[in-house]
Parts: C-alpha cells; structure tokens; sequence
C-alpha cells in the first residue's frame, strides 16, 4: 500500500470532490423545486447562475484525472475508479443542467393559471427522484454495488409515474382550453425529473462497472 | 481457492488454445514444469501454452521465477550448477528435456536477447554474420544478404547501412539492443525470448524496440520478460504473472490489465507490492 499511498490519496481527494459536488447538484435539484412550490422566481435564478460553480467543478475534477492518468499509469481497478470519476461527473453535470432547464422552464409559469393538481403530482415525482440521487450518491461514496442495484428498481417506479403524469396532462388537454402552455411546462419539468432519474441509474451503472469491471444496463 | 481458481483459468486457456488453434498453433507448451536450484524449488508446476506469432509477457516481482523460466525455454538454464528439472516443454510437438533432443538446435530455433546489449567487439556486419557463419555459410553474397535482412528485421538497416564495418561499440545502447535482436535473427529462428530488453534503454529507444517487437510478431513467435508493467500492457497479446515460482494468472493481456482474476495480480500491477 505504501508504494502506491500517494496515488490512494489523490483517488480520495478526487471522490471527495465528487461528492461535493454531487451536494451541489443535489442543492441544485431540492432548490429548483422548492422555488417550483413556493412559487419563488428570485431563487429561480440563483438556480440558473449558479450552475457556473457546478461546470466549473466538473472541469476541475476532470483536470485532475487527466493528470492522475497521465502521471500515474493506473491500471485494472485503478483505472476504473478514475474513469468512473469521470464519468460520474460528467453525469453530475448534465444533471445540474436539467435543474437549470427546469428553472427556466418553471419561469415560464409565471402569471399562469394555477393547476395545482398537477403541481402536486410533480412534486411527488420530484421527491422520488430527489431519495434517489441521494442513495446514489451514498452508494457511490461506499462502492456499494446492492446500494446501485436498488436505484434501477427506483427508476422503473419514477417511469411509470411520469408516463401516467403525461397521460393525465393529455387527457385534461383534450376537454380543457387555455391551459396548453402551462401544462406543457409541466410536462417538460416532469421529463427533465425523468431524465435526472435515468441520469441515476447511469451513475449506479458506473459503480457497479467500478467495482466489477463489468458494464450492466440498469435501464 | 485461490488456487483453484488459478488452475480454472489455465484449463479454460487450454480449451481456448485450441478453439484458436485453427489460426494459430502452440509453439511451446509447458507441462507440469518444476525446477530446482539444489534445495531451492525455483519452479512450480508451470503450466503454459505460448501461441505462434504471439507475443507473450511474463510478469512478476524480482525472483518470481521469470527469466528463469525464459531460460528454461531454450534450456540456458542447465548452464547454471545443480539444476533439477521435471515435467515437459514441447516445442512444434516434441519434448525439449528428451536426451536425444540437441540443444544446440533448439538454440537456434529458440533465439534470446538479454537485458543489457551484449554486441560483439566486431563490426556491425560481423556481429549479425557471426551465427550463419557458425552454422556454415561462408559464401559472401549469401551472407551479405542475410546481414542486411536481418538489420532490416531489426529496423537499424537505414542507420548502420553505410557503417557495416565500424565496431558495434560505436553504437548507442537502443541501436546496440536492436543490432542483438539482427544477431538473433540471422539465425531464423521460430521463438525470440526477450529478458527484459528494453530496461537499459531511453524512452526513444524502448519504444523503437516495442514498435519492433509488435512487427517481429508477424513471423516469430516472441516471450518477453519485463518490469515494466505498461510495456507489457502496450506490446503482448497474453500475460503470465509468476509469484514466488507459480503462475498466479494467465490470460488475454486486455483481461489482466483490466479485470486480473487474482487478487495478487490486480495488487501487484496497481503497483501496491513487488
């Protein structure tokens, strides 16, 4: 363990990283639909500015792996585990994005009419999604391939749920007139929760590939 | 167990040695191979097919058993005092430990480069001429010919073409390393054992040897040791990692340097022992 003692260091400082900001995602995602439900368009756009801190992070964190790669010739499960550093926060990243997309999306909201049946339903969506970064990012943390496991079970819930969503959203649509923008808004809120869901399950994949080295499709 | 799981691998290796057998055939194949330096038991039960136009990379922490191995393969190894061997080496179907087997043919169907050139104090066109000679080729054109085949088998051709009778010593150590690896192909033979042979090399050097290496492949049949653990990931097709005189694991180099089976390996080529 010694010879490699400097390289098990940098592994951690870059996991460390991850996480921190896997907490900045996570804020990213529980600020977006708290401003949803309080109908808060000033932390709308603290959410839009601050995605800069979240890309510059990813950037960070993929310098440093650049340079362990480069400068530690890691193999087998070493290599995996920067990969997966990678990977992980690339999909971070990209998760961070969708808060953003929902922010603007949730914007666009305002002076609406009301529906908050819908809002609702979005929300619970929301809460599902929001337990499963936070499992993901604790599964990730520990390595714990059961832990990534779980979250594909979580997925297939928040599928169904999203697909009867858009179900109900077409069914109102076809009796009620003048709610078309709104509800489409919701509906694209919903699928940008959607896609944080798969996004995930993605990163449940990469744990399990970190620690098997075997790519399994949790989708 | 862990053990066990060794012996799985190598079974599995054998029935893929002769799905793959169609293209390529076992060049040599160690069974149930020991060695003894006296009381020291250097080799234990080896078991290792090594497939034509392969290049095959032997791992391990210093005094696994690795060059001793190599230089069991061309039975180098009996030059040294109190040598036991038991098991076989077959080579292209014949076992090498038979007594009526001459060695001084296996020699020359199994050639060897060491780890620090070692040129003749000749000229370049005398080193790589020397081996035909012995073997009884006087003609002058005939030796020409195999001179600048085989130093351009080795890649040096175009820069010793106009110096073929300056001394070798002349030479940097990459160009040295390369002119020993014509020196052994002048001999044409079937398997090249390399001991480490690129470890007193610079970097431009080493990876003119491994741009070689991967070109020899085409029509030799090449087992390498080396320390250095990139090296074998970038140039073999198959990698055996020996550990205190056993063969941990053997297997496909892209598996060993990605999902070793073995706890040992992973820990040996992450760099956390040896």
């Amino acid at each position: 363990m010694v010879v490699r003692g400097q390289f098990d260091t940098e592994l951690s400082r870059l996991k460390n990283d991850i996480m921190l900001l896997g907490n900045l995602v996570q804020k990213a995602f529980q600020d977006t639909m708290e401003a949803i439900k309080e109908k808060n368009y000033a932390l709308l756009d603290d959410i839009i500015i601050n995605d800069k801190a979240i890309n510059n992070m990813e950037l960070e964190i993929n310098e440093k792996a650049t340079l362990m790669i480069a400068k530690q010739q890691p193999v087998a499960s070493d290599l995996r585990k920067i990969i997966v550093c990678l990977k992980v926060s690339s999909d971070l990243e990209r998760m961070g994005d969708l808060s953003v997309d929902m922010a603007k999306a949730a914007k666009r909201l305002k002076d609406k009419k009301e529906l908050q049946h819908f809002e609702d339903e979005l929300l619970t969506i929301a809460d599902k999604a929001k337990i499963m970064m936070k499992l993901v990012l604790v599964a990730y943390k520990e390595s714990n391939v059961l832990g990534a496991q779980k979250i594909a079970a979580m997925d297939d819930e928040i599928d169904k749920t999203y697909s009867e969503f858009i179900q109900s959203i077409f069914e109102v649509i076809a009796v009620e007139t003048g709610i078309t923008e709104h509800v489409t808004q919701l509906a694209f809120i919903s699928r940008f929760i959607e896609r944080i869901a798969d996004y995930c399950t993605n990163i449940a994949e990469w744990i399990i590939y970190e620690v098997n080295g075997k790519r399994f499709d949790l989708n | 167990m862990v053990g066990l799981q060794v012996s799985t691998k190598i079974e599995k290796e054998k029935i893929k040695t002769t799905s793959e057998s169609v293209k390529k055939n076992v060049v040599l194949h160690t069974k149930d191979l020991n060695l003894w330096y006296g009381e020291n038991h250097a080799l234990k039960n080896i078991n290792l097919p090594m497939l034509e136009n392969e290049v095959t990379a032997i791992i391990g922490p210093s005094g696994c058993g690795k060059s001793t191995y190599i230089k069991t393969l061309n039975r180098m190894v009996e030059l040294a005092a109190n040598v036991k061997v038991s098991g076989e080496i077959i080579y292209r179907g014949q076992n090498i430990f038979t007594k009526s087997y001459r060695v001084e043919e296996l020699r020359t169907r199994v050639g060897m480069v060491f780890q620090k050139p070692n040129p003749f104090p000749k000229s370049i066109f005398e080193n790589v001429a020397y081996g035909p000679k012995i073997h009884g080729i006087r003609d002058k054109k005939v030796l020409k010919e195999i001179v600048e085949k085989s130093l351009r088998g080795a890649a040096i051709w175009e820069e010793v073409k106009d110096r073929l009778n300056e001394n070798a010593y002349g030479l940097s150590g990459g160009q040295q390393q390369r002119l020993c690896i014509a020196r052994c192909l002048a001999i044409e033979p079937d398997v090249i054992l390399m001991d480490e042979p690129t470890s007193a090399l610079d970097p431009k050097s080493t990876l003119k040897v491994e741009e070689l290496i991967r070109e020899l492949k085409e029509n030799y049949s090449i087992i390498i040791v080396t320390h250095n653990m990139q090296q074998a990931a970038r140039i073999s097709d198959k990698t055996a990692f020996f550990l205190n005189g056993e063969v941990v694991e053997y297997d496909k180099t892209d598996s060993i340097f990605s999902t070793p089976v073995d706890s040992r390996t992973e820990d040996y080529i992450t760099g956390r022992f040896g």
